[in-house]
């Protein structure tokens, strides 16, 4: 039927016979019967016009306003009286049922909705807009939401939750349906999310939560702790696979957060703590797996690797505890007391290692780990037993390595210890003690020519640089430069000394050490003979003309000599020290001389000659006999030479006890002194006045190689307020003010 | 100037043995002995040549610009008070203002404390005497007083005092109340038992922090609030309340 110009279609007539009859109850029949709804285009065109003229019929037979209502009428009635009964048939009957219908119907709204938009489209265009009105498809949509949803939510809901709760349970459920239903959910929400999250959302985490507080306290019961975390990573693996499959992923935190907080967070001292399966049991075992586990797990929660990281730092300190109780029993039996207990240190760097693999492997490097292992070493390597600190032992440790004669190791291991030691000296509080002994320890090597390699003495001192900074090598540095720079010039020296002739044969060799960077040593003012001191004078005049401000002092405790000692047709190549030689030298005449008069002689002292004298009469090679004979030397013995020595080598070295100067602590201690004033200076300098609980943390702040008591630094102060560096505060007892 | 009685005084009172000619003093005219210094105050309203032949007998044989102990104790004789024993010799010399150099005092520094003291005999000095007492003095005026019993005591240019005589020097001037009289003994006693080396001498920082830190601390009971890792106290006043904190418990273990 076309439109005839003219016609007016009346209300009633065109939605009774055209609307109603050829779309609206061809629509509802179609979706009751559940065939697929469609309609012929000639059909559609009729009834879409029908509409267009009713609405642009010119007033009063404009029924757009009728039309919109009867629209949203219709949706209602059909809802209510079809719909709604079939659903309320269904409730009652199982939860999957229930859905079933309900996607049904969902699913025919949807249609419904389509199709009466599309015939009433007209109705979109002006008068909706015109005045403001939902639009066709969301006044379906509400009364939908009205007439269906708000009746039928609760009881979806709960469908849905035991649904799920099944599915947790291991059972198989009807995914599909489910987000079929949720997607309703979502859709109700109009624009936001807000139905989805109060009316689905909502009421599932709370069952969540009382479900998965139920499992824990079934696990926590039965299970052991890695058995538990198995489970606890099994369950939060598939809620999350679950938001992806049906749920909108805005739950996907929530439900996540949920979950976390009910089987890791509630539980989680007592899974670290738990006897025979916690967190230190399986440090213990070395169960990497489960530790892993427990690592990715805890970090989920907030702070939740703070504990794990106290237990590890509590299980280290323990097992470091041991290896200083090992080395306590080990003196305690009896075991000589030395500055050299290798095991020990070995034992301190295994664990180091050993842990930090566990910490770089298990722990992902997390820093609250690594600050977990450096606490408890600090404990551990600054708790000394015996009489030699561990600092002592650490750097007797590397003189083992560096020297040589002492562990036979490969270049590469020798990198690998040296790097391993360095990071355990990092932890020491007295790194200028340590320092100390080590510039002694290395002077011993490089002066007696046991260094075994200059370029590990370098790699050495280079990782100790990197450490500590330029100053605290420097003195090292400088020792290993003198030596440089004497090699160089030996050549240039060997050759004046062959010029001069003068020398009657003798080969001679100097080393010039700077003072500051070396140990002091003693320089006995011993009666050199001629021979030697022409030698000296040679060097003397060559260096003084090099370099003309410095000044020479010869130090002859220190020195090596080659003596060759002719008895008729044999002789012998005796190694020996300088002040050996130097006495050696004195019974060329082959007369007899008291001790006293010996000490005259050669103007030595008690302490220096006794050990001399023992080393030649007393020890393997007995080069000058001793009489009354026995094994310590008296200020009445006399000696002469033996003339019967005789031996199976030819060259023999002579050993003499060193009256070291072993590390000077006093040194240290005065060190110490003068860096606290400095410290002290500086900062008042800058803040002219401070408080004296201030002024005591910045110093500590400032001092990087030892750590000195409170009163230590007190003392200090009180000094520099002695010599007028500082004053009391007239105002404030406790505070300090700088004096210019 | 301490009450305890001992051998050689003279590292006490400095250079001046008490034996030395004590006959033989020149005493000569006062013209000749005055450098000049008559004109110091503008209206004087003592007799200026009074007072300054009162220090020529005083002053030194060879050095007119001072007095030293000798002639200090001269003038305690006359005025009757025991230099060793008696407080009031250390006020007056306070008073007079001796401050230049330990163990004397200047003929400058003598005339302006008889011009501010209004003396120039030595009737004017025994009316003095009562007002010496240290009870007149308030806190500040006490402290600088207390500071000037070190400094004064001190041998020539050292700048620290032996401990026994610091500790003679407190019971003499800390009498009389400023502090507790069981403060004062437990100290003396502390240092006079403790073997540390370091305290054979004690510094002017630690003579002055002692009498703040009993200010503050006044009792056994203001003691227990004391905390050593808070305080800047001298390490001397730790080690003290250390060993009153031993002493408790000895005491309790009994």
């Amino acid at each position: 039927m076309s439109q005839n110009q003219g016609n007016i279609i009346q209300l009633e007539e065109g939605w009774n016979d055209v609307i109603k009859k050829g779309a609206i109850d061809v629509l509802e029949k179609t979706l009751d019967d559940g065939f697929d709804t469609s309609f012929e285009p000639k059909e559609y065109i009729r009834i879409y016009t029908t509409c267009y003229d009713m609405c642009t019929q010119r007033s009063p037979y404009n029924w757009s306003r009728d039309l919109y209502t009867r629209h949203g009428e219709t949706i209602e009635t059909y809802l209510r009286n079809t719909v709604l009964p079939a659903l309320q048939d269904k409730t009652g009957q199982g939860g999957t049922i229930l859905l079933n219908e309900l996607k049904h119907r969902w699913s025919n709204h949807q249609i419904m909705n389509k199709w009466l938009k599309k015939f009433f489209t007209y109705l979109d265009r002006y008068y909706v807009k015109h005045h403001s009105l939902p639009t066709l498809e969301q006044a379906g949509l509400q009364h939908f939401k009205t007439e269906i949803y708000q009746n039928s939510k609760e009881n979806s809901t709960s469908a849905i939750i035991a649904l799920i709760d099944e599915e947790r349970e291991g059972e198989i459920i009807d995914k599909t349906l489910v987000k079929s239903i949720v997607e309703l959910y979502e859709s109700m929400g109009m624009g936001s999310l807000d139905s989805y999250t109060n009316d689905l959302e909502q009421p599932l985490l709370e069952s969540t939560r009382a479900y998965y507080g139920r499992k824990r306290e079934d696990w926590i019961a039965k299970d052991s702790t890695p058995d538990y975390l198995i489970k606890a990573e099994k369950a939060l693996g598939e809620e999350k696979t679950r938001v992806v499959e049906y749920l909108n992923p805005a739950t996907e935190p929530k439900i996540r957060k949920v979950v976390e907080d009910e089987i890791l967070q509630k539980v989680q001292m007592n899974l670290l703590e738990k006897e025979g399966s916690g967190c230190s049991v399986l440090l213990a075992n070395d169960k990497t797996e489960d530790l892993q586990r427990m690592f990715q797990l805890f970090s989920r929660l907030d702070d939740g690797l703070q504990p794990v990281a106290n237990i590890v730092e509590k299980f280290i300190t323990a097992q470091g505890t041991a290896c200083v109780d090992k080395r306590q029993a080990r003196l305690d039996s009896g075991e000589k007391d030395k500055n050299d207990d290798p095991e020990f240190v070995k034992s301190l760097i295994d664990l180091h290692e050993k842990y930090l693999g566990v910490i770089r492997e298990t722990f992902a490097n997390h820093h609250l780990f690594g600050k977990a292992l450096k606490n408890s070493f600090e404990e551990i390597v600054n708790s000394d037993v015996g009489q030699y600190s561990n600092a002592e032992l650490m750097s007797t440790f590397c003189d083992r390595i560096l020297k040589s004669g002492g562990e036979k190791l490969s270049e590469t291991e020798v990198e690998q210890s040296l790097d391993r030691i360095v990071q355990l000296f990092s932890f020491l509080t007295d790194k200028d003690m340590f320092a100390e002994i080590y510039r002694n320890q290395l002077a011993k090597r490089l002066l007696n020519q046991r260094s075994a390699s200059e370029d590990a003495e370098k790699a050495m001192i280079g990782k100790l640089k990197l450490q500590c900074g330029t100053q605290f090598t420097s003195k090292m540095e400088g020792m290993l430069n003198d030596l440089a720079v004497g090699s160089e010039q030996k050549s240039e020296f060997d050759q004046r000394l062959a010029q001069q002739g003068d020398a009657k044969g003798l080969s001679f060799g100097v080393q010039v050490l700077t003072i500051g960077n070396w140990p002091s040593y003693k320089a006995p003012e011993v009666a050199i003979p001629p021979q030697m001191s022409k030698c000296m004078d040679v060097f003397k005049e060559w260096h003084d003309a090099k370099h003309q401000k410095r000044r020479l002092t010869w130090v002859h405790s220190l020195g090596n000599a080659t003596v060759r000692a002719t008895y008729g047709k044999k002789s012998y190549d005796l190694q020996v020290t300088t002040l050996q030689a130097v006495v050696l030298n004195a019974f060329n005449d082959g007369k007899t001389y008291g001790f006293t008069e010996l000490k005259e002689k050669l103007n030595l002292d008690d302490i220096t000659l006794k050990p001399l004298m023992h080393s030649l009469s007393c020890g393997k090679h007995k080069i000058i006999l001793k009489s009354p004979a026995s094994n310590k030397i008296a200020s009445t013995d006399s000696f002469s030479p033996n003339a019967k020595f005789t031996s199976n080598m030819r060259k023999l070295r002579i050993p003499v006890a060193s009256v070291d100067a072993s590390h000077n602590k006093n040194r240290v201690e005065e060190d110490r002194s003068v860096a606290i004033e400095a410290a002290i200076v500086r900062i008042m300098k800058a803040r002219k006045t401070l408080g004296h609980q201030q002024l005591v943390a910045e110093v500590l702040s400032q001092l990087a190689f030892f750590k000195p008591q409170p009163r230590v630094i007190k003392k200090r102060i009180e000094a520099l307020i002695d010599r007028e560096y500082l004053e009391r505060s007239s105002e404030n007892t406790q505070q300090y003010n700088y004096l210019a | 100037m301490a009450g305890k009685k001992r051998k050689a005084d003279t590292k006490m009172w400095g250079s001046a043995s008490p034996s030395s000619s004590s006959g033989s003093r020149r005493k000569p005219s006062s013209s000749s002995r005055r450098p000049g210094s008559g004109g110091g105050y503008a209206a004087s309203t003592i007799d200026e040549s009074a007072a300054e032949a009162m220090f020529d007998a005083l002053c030194e044989e060879d050095n007119p610009g001072a007095a030293n102990m000798e002639g200090i104790c001269q003038l305690c004789e006359q005025l009757d008070l025991d230099p060793l024993e008696d407080v009031r010799v250390l006020v007056l010399l306070w008073k007079l203002g001796a401050n230049k150099k330990p163990a004397e005092i200047q003929r400058e520094e003598w005339m302006a404390g008889c011009n501010k003291l209004q003396l120039d005999s030595i009737d004017k000095f025994k009316g003095l005497l009562p007002g010496l007492d240290t009870g007149f003095m308030d806190r500040e005026e006490f402290s600088d007083f207390y500071k000037f019993c070190f400094q004064f005591n001190r041998a020539g240019t050292h700048k620290t005092l032996e401990k026994d005589l610091v500790v003679a020097l407190l019971k003499m001037c800390l009498a009389g109340g400023r502090i507790t009289s069981h403060r004062l003994e437990t100290f003396c006693g502390f240092l006079e038992t403790t073997k540390d080396e370091g305290y054979g001498k004690i510094t002017l920082d630690q003579w002055r922090s002692f009498l703040d830190f009993s200010y503050e601390y006044p009792d056994a009971k203001a003691l227990e609030a004391y905390d050593e890792g808070e305080s800047a106290w001298p390490v001397l006043i730790d080690e003290y309340v250390e060993h009153m904190e031993n002493q408790g418990k000895k005491g309790r273990k009994k």
